[in-house]
């Protein structure tokens, strides 16, 4: 059962092809990575499936029910969400704020029913805290406590990090798009984010397409692998198939190089 | 770019100055400046008062004002202040809770008050009841704000300045040019309209004077509303959607990925900010007993920034003291005699900021005041005539006040002053605190004999310069949070 | 079709034109280098004007000048240039540098600050009432008896003077822009201001260049503009408003859009003061204005010459 299916889907900046014809399918429950050499695409794609790009040609369809062109929020609001491989945190708002402002699409008392403080504006205010907890505390406590009321930039790096996942899974997504989780990580944290991402499908239930560098993240967490070079899909299968695929070795270290683990 | 040596990033125990990426504010509060303990501790207590306890000593505080001096003058500067802090919650929202240049604000204060102006006189002879009135008045501010952010709602901070503004400048040439509309009289032109209803109980006119005095009851009023205004606004923003409206002024384009529809919020955003000012309007439309064009311009529009920013955006508490600071700023501007008091004073106060309580202020204090002194007899022995001038009872011995003034005179020192004070800025350590004595005198001479003679423009050169400094010295203003922003 | 009417109306927005597409060349060429709207460009237009009444005064006023005609116009001109030229690098070096690294906003509202400033203090020193250069006087009306006619229409020497030395300026401004090395740094930093510093270009000195060219350019405009119509403190906001406006419609940061905006801006004004049902056609130009620039708001955000911004997420 596929939750998201690519179809063709081409994008072009001016003369430049970004992504050329891209088939993709990502099945309900699995975790796919998305590798290949910077300027490949890979966030590209990402843009495509939120709805900030539109793609000149090709469906995205979610559930089968094409996607593309939509609003970026009616997509979030349909099931996809994502973090940045720049981290885009709400960085002046606190913590907890971060987490719960996602809850947005998912809420739907209005500003009026704020004003006067309605039952139940209330009742899902504290549902709301409520879900963003429960989000925070899915790191430990990393997230909680005294850090719940800082703003989200005085957090450490690995911290935004987290609060980005956090805050993504807020919008009760059924697909999340990570890119690059374990950009800038050392190879503890590395480990823990690939732990983080088969946590995220066993506890959580979440489809996960995930863009990464480090072989070892990729390694420990894929069900399956896509790699893309200059905006194709030039292999696709289990890690040792396309670690080993000559055609990918090529793109990432050139001719005459060898797949290293 | 000139600096040739690298400069090495500060150590770990560096005093912390501001707010950083990474840098955990907890943890950073330990190493930051301390309080002394009582002060700590009355501090950390004070921060735990609950919001609405501070608003409900401010509004019983200001209700005393009518107690404290039964000078019509005094009370009517009170409604104004009032009205200005209405203002500056309205623009607040827009500005500093959805980071939204919207400078086309006070034409919706305009709208607000032609609205009232015409449902309420005999321009039209309708005469609305207020409580009808007044909410159709907040309507159609909320519905024009809408209007006016539609086409400006994909559009980014620049641009969405030029359209505002433009759009004061529409409201502006239609106020002005509005008596004649197509052969309709709509706007009453640049003579506006007058004999406008003042407000009403279930149509019993609550007069505007008693016994040819501002009657207190709209003072009263004009709390009442912004005390509902304040809370309200404070709901919104604790609320999901305050929540998207600041998530979409840090990132637009992550809040639109999370779920928030974006060009919504920044209309939701123009429409309420445009709905309190219009709900100012209708009051001050109400009290003045009409209403002209020239009112709702550029010249207001720049004093509700200034309250803004200066009171620090974003921050509720902020907005309200900077329009209390700028508003009583202005009104005491108008007088010679005040003006030249305060200007004294601020000169002290901002001696007292910037050296404390040290050796060195006495010694800047004692210098410029024997520098003055010495001028002063220098001058007099040139000429008599050059110190024969009126100046304020206690300077008159120190400042350098002519009999005539040449005309060249006010144009070159003016001048002066500016190009010394720039100038200082270019300088440092000892060489500034030198110079500085001289620059202080010369600012009193130009201050007494240039700018008292016209309080006109030099309220609003203050408001300018004010602006300036501040995004240059503290762009958060007096109580806004201190911003990170990844440029 | 009434041939003189149309042909007075475009001469009317040619005049017009000239003088906005000046002043919105100066905010093109800041918003290029700094991507910030210089707000006070517009009361340095205004300074212009009253520089431009100071030097015509100091040589004798227009009744009885010490100079020839020619002379005169030039001079103040020069004079307007060269004094809003220092105006715009004082602004540039004490409101706006350090600002530099600060957040879009500030030196937005810092530029307001400045406008203010401006307004009131020439109100402080000079007054607020209208000077007029009482150009009529110069050389005994020469220069609105004499000049050449197109049609039935006669087109003073006044305009023709302010028509071509615009266009001489733009000229001049566009070679320094497109033919020389200062002028090639100017278009990398309006690419990339950090991308520029990195391959040696001094970003301070290219910033102060074009704060010299946008504010002499607005010096210059001051006086074509007083040259014809009297001056007062007030004209900074409106005549600023419009030039912005301009370089918008125009396509901000593109020099021929800001020559093209302007004058669009000057024929959509003389035309709806010339053909609007009724004779109120003068009062309602800001509103077909307003609606130019919402149309292009809407459709054409980057305006005519500009390029459309792709953002890299």
């Amino acid at each position: 059962m596929s939750l998201l299916e690519l179809r063709k889907v081409t994008l072009s900046f001016g003369g430049l092809r970004s992504v050329s014809e891209l088939d993709l399918v990502v099945k309900e429950g699995e975790i796919v990575s998305l590798i290949g050499p910077n300027g490949a695409g890979k966030t590209t794609v990402f843009n495509l499936i939120t709805g900030v790009y539109r793609p000149d040609d090709g469906e995205i369809l979610l559930d089968g029910r094409n996607i593309a062109g939509l609003a970026p929020h009616r997509i979030n609001e349909l099931g996809v969400a994502r973090t940045f491989q720049t981290l885009r945190l709400f960085l002046n708002m606190t913590v907890k704020e971060n987490v719960m402002a996602a809850a947005y699409a998912r809420t739907r008392a209005g500003p009026f029913r704020a004003m006067l403080r309605t039952p139940g504006m209330r009742r899902e205010e504290r549902e709301i805290e409520r879900l963003a907890q429960e989000r925070l505390a899915f790191f430990g406590e990393r997230l909680m406590g005294y850090r719940w009321n800082q703003p989200a930039y005085s957090l450490s790096y690995a911290n935004r990090r987290r609060l980005e996942i956090a805050r993504a899974t807020a919008t009760r997504p059924r697909i999340l798009l990570l890119d690059e989780p374990a950009a800038g990580m050392n190879p503890a944290e590395t480990h823990e984010i690939t732990e983080l991402i088969s946590r995220l499908r066993k506890e959580g239930g979440y489809t996960i397409l995930v863009i990464e560098h480090d072989m070892h993240c990729v390694e420990g967490c894929s069900d399956r692998v896509v790699a893309l070079d200059h905006g194709v899909k030039i292999a696709e299968g289990p890690f040792e198939k396309v670690a080993t695929d000559p055609k990918v070795v090529e793109a990432y270290l050139g001719l005459g190089g060898t797949a290293r683990k | 770019m000139s600096d040739t040596t690298p400069q090495l990033p500060p150590g770990p125990d560096a005093p912390v100055t501001s707010p950083a990426i990474g840098r955990d504010e907890w943890v950073a509060r330990h190493l930051d400046r301390r309080l002394p303990p009582r002060l700590g501790i009355l501090h950390e207590r004070l921060q735990n008062v609950p919001w609405f306890a501070w608003l409900v000593l401010f509004v019983a505080a200001a209700s005393l004002l009518p107690a404290i001096t039964s000078s019509g003058y005094v009370r009517r500067v009170g409604f104004d202040t009032v009205l200005y802090m209405l203002l500056a919650l309205g623009l607040n929202v827009v500005v500093g809770w959805g980071g939204l240049l919207d400078l086309g604000y006070v034409a919706f204060y305009g709208v607000g008050a032609y609205s009232y102006a015409l449902l309420d006189s005999p321009h039209y002879d309708i005469h609305m009841w207020s409580i009808l009135s007044i909410p159709l008045v907040v309507l159609i501010g909320a519905i024009v704000g809408l209007l006016v952010g539609l086409p400006s709602r994909r559009l980014s901070g620049d641009y969405l300045a030029i359209v505002t503004l433009f759009f004061l400048q529409l409201f502006q040439t239609v106020a002005t040019n509005g008596d004649q509309m197509f052969g309709h009289n709509v706007t009453g032109g640049a003579n506006g309209l007058l004999n406008v209803d003042p407000l009403d109980i279930f149509g019993h006119d609550i007069a505007v004077q008693h016994e040819g005095v501002f009657a207190v009851a709209y003072y009263f009023i004009a709390l009442g509303v912004f005390a509902v205004v304040f809370v309200a606004l404070r709901f919104v923003n604790e609320s999901r959607t305050g929540r998207a409206w600041r998530s979409q002024r840090e990132d637009p384009l992550a809040a639109e990925v999370m779920g928030m529809p974006v060009n919504w919020l920044k209309l939701t955003a123009f429409a309420f900010g445009a709905a309190v000012a219009a709900l100012s309007g209708s009051l001050f439309a109400a009290l003045n007993a009409s209403v002209f064009p020239l009112t709702f311009y550029f010249v207001l529009l720049i004093t509700v920034y200034t309250m803004v920013i200066l009171g620090g955006q974003g921050s509720q508490a902020g907005v309200v003291l900077g329009a209390i600071i700028i508003s009583v700023l202005l009104e005491l501007l108008r007088e010679p005699s005040h003006a030249r008091d305060l200007f004294y004073v601020l000169l002290g106060a901002g001696l007292l900021l910037t050296f404390k309580l040290s050796r060195r202020l006495a010694i800047v204090a004692a210098a410029t005041v024997a520098f003055g002194f010495a001028a002063h007899a220098i001058a007099d022995a040139i000429d008599h005539s050059w110190v024969a001038g009126t100046a304020g009872a206690w300077a008159s011995g120190w400042v350098i006040v002519p009999e005539r003034l040449a005309s060249w005179v006010a144009p070159v020192s003016y001048v002066a002053l500016i190009a010394a004070a720039l100038g200082l800025t270019l300088v440092r350590g000892l060489l500034r605190t030198v110079l500085l004595v001289p620059v202080l005198y010369l600012a009193t001479f130009v201050w007494e004999n240039v700018m008292l003679a016209k309080p006109e423009p030099t309220r609003y050169i203050v408001l300018g310069v004010i602006l300036v400094a501040l995004m240059i010295v503290r762009p958060n203003g007096l109580l806004g949070e201190k911003r990170v922003e990844v440029v | 079709m009434d041939t003189d009417k149309f042909i007075q109306l475009t001469l009317d927005g040619l005049t017009l034109g000239s003088v906005y597409a000046l002043i919105a060349l100066g905010y093109t060429l800041v918003y290029g280098v700094l991507k910030l709207l210089n707000f006070a460009h517009g009361d340095v237009f205004m300074v212009g004007s009253y520089i431009g009444f100071g030097v015509l005064q100091a040589l004798g006023g227009p009744a009885d000048p010490a100079v020839p005609v020619w002379a005169v116009l030039v001079l103040i001109t020069l004079a307007a240039m060269a004094g809003c030229a220092m105006l715009g690098v004082v602004i540039e070096r004490f409101a706006y540098r350090p600002l530099r690294d600060a957040p879009r906003i500030a030196p937005l509202i810092s530029a307001l600050g400045v406008s203010f400033f401006l307004a009131y203090s020439m109100q402080l020193l000079f007054g607020a009432q209208q000077r007029d250069y009482n150009t009529f006087a110069l050389g005994g009306g020469d220069l609105y008896f004499k000049g050449f006619h197109i049609g039935g229409v006669r087109v003073p020497l006044i305009r023709d003077i302010i028509i071509v030395s615009a266009f001489v300026l733009m000229l001049v401004l566009w070679f320094l822009v497109n033919k020389t090395r200062t002028g090639k740094a100017m278009r990398a930093t309006s690419f990339d201001r950090e991308a520029a510093a990195m391959m040696g270009i001094d970003i301070d000195r290219v910033i102060v260049f074009t704060f010299i060219l946008g504010s002499a350019l607005a010096g210059a405009a001051g006086v074509l503009f007083a040259i014809r119509v009297p001056t007062q403190v007030s004209i900074g906001f409106v005549s600023g408003l419009k030039g912005f406006t301009a370089a918008v419609i125009g396509g901000i940061g593109s020099v021929p859009g800001a020559m093209a905006g302007g004058l669009i801006l000057g024929f959509a004004e003389s035309y709806t003061a010339g053909y609007w049902p009724g004779s109120a056609g003068t009062r309602w130009t800001d509103l077909v204005i307003f609606s130019i620039l919402i149309v292009f708001m809407v459709f054409r955000p980057q305006g005519l010459f500009g390029r459309a911004d792709i953002k890299k997420v």
